[in-house]
């Protein structure tokens, strides 16, 4: 259990982190893996698309690329902020403030959900998986991008201490307890260091055995 | 925020439908208001256009 576990330290974290984060950012998630994943990905023009834990917006610039109708969700005021200096508060994306273990969104809202950077950070990283198979149309591709190991000395410190890493066995585990059927992982990264993320791309099903009526006992 | 997200917005903690309240507003962009579960009455604050859905266990004290 890493420090980060805990969300209040989760927050105070972000609130230093932000001030330096797009400056270290292109040495563990650069725009070549980011389009890599974009295609990966798979969404089109017009396609409704949730980007959970968004940021600075990295990723969301990459998304904007794709499609226009991008939402984006954070918990941290500090990361939005920067967003916000890039794509303005009200006009190319729609911003809320939220947690990713308890989404504020209808059922099937959205096409497609993208997560990138994140999963390292959530506590129950099973809840949150959860919560977007229920959010996005069954169909739909929900795309988390794992443990971007830091290049620098520093932050691999910090990083051993504080989150979490999981390998292709341990997504398996998540994706699974989450109730997805069908999803492949996919390591990537920059030459230097070909494996330090961790990318699954997950299918919604159509309907789980939680979501039907339980078998009544036979005896 | 624009009023028409009101269609795909839910209270986090019982997912049942939220009630706007608007303070302020510029067109169809709400700047400053309330959202307010109709089922456990959790208010959810809009500021400066921004939506908060964190749970209440997760708000900070005081608005950054």
């Amino acid at each position: 259990m890493g420090v980060l576990e805990n969300k209040a330290r989760a927050r105070l974290f972000y609130k230093y982190l932000s001030k330096v984060y797009d400056e270290i950012n292109p040495f563990i998630w650069n725009e070549e893996m980011r389009t890599e994943a974009l295609d990966l990905f798979g969404i089109e023009e017009g396609d409704v698309v949730l980007d959970v834990g968004c940021g600075t917006g990295f990723a969301t610039e990459g998304l904007l690329e794709r499609t226009e109708n991008v939402h984006g969700l954070d918990q941290s005021i500090h990361q939005l902020e920067k967003a916000w200096a890039k794509f303005g508060k009200n006009e190319q994306v729609k911003f809320y403030r939220g947690d990713a273990e308890r989404l504020p969104f209808e059922d099937d809202t959205f096409d497609a959900l993208w997560s990138s950077g994140s999963i390292e950070y959530w506590p129950n990283p099973v809840d949150a998986l959860a919560e977007f198979r229920r959010v996005v149309k069954p169909g739909g591709s929900v795309l988390v991008v794992g443990p971007n190991y830091p290049h620098s000395t520093v932050f691999q410190k910090l990083a051993d201490a504080i989150m979490l890493f999981y390998d292709e066995e341990e997504a398996d585990r998540m994706f699974t307890a989450a109730g997805y059927e069908e999803f492949d992982h996919h390591l990537q990264g920059p030459s230097y260091n070909p494996e330090i993320a961790i990318t699954t791309v997950a299918t919604v099903p159509e309907a789980t055995a939680e979501d039907e009526e339980p078998l009544a006992a036979d005896d | 925020m624009k009023e028409s997200l009101m269609d795909i917005l839910c209270c986090p903690l019982d997912k049942q439908d939220l009630e706007l309240e608007v303070v302020r507003r510029d067109d169809d962009e709400i700047l400053d208001g309330r959202l307010v579960c109709t089922e456990c009455g959790e208010e959810y604050p809009i500021e400066e256009g921004i939506p908060n859905l964190l749970p209440p266990d997760m708000r900070e004290e005081t608005p950054a």
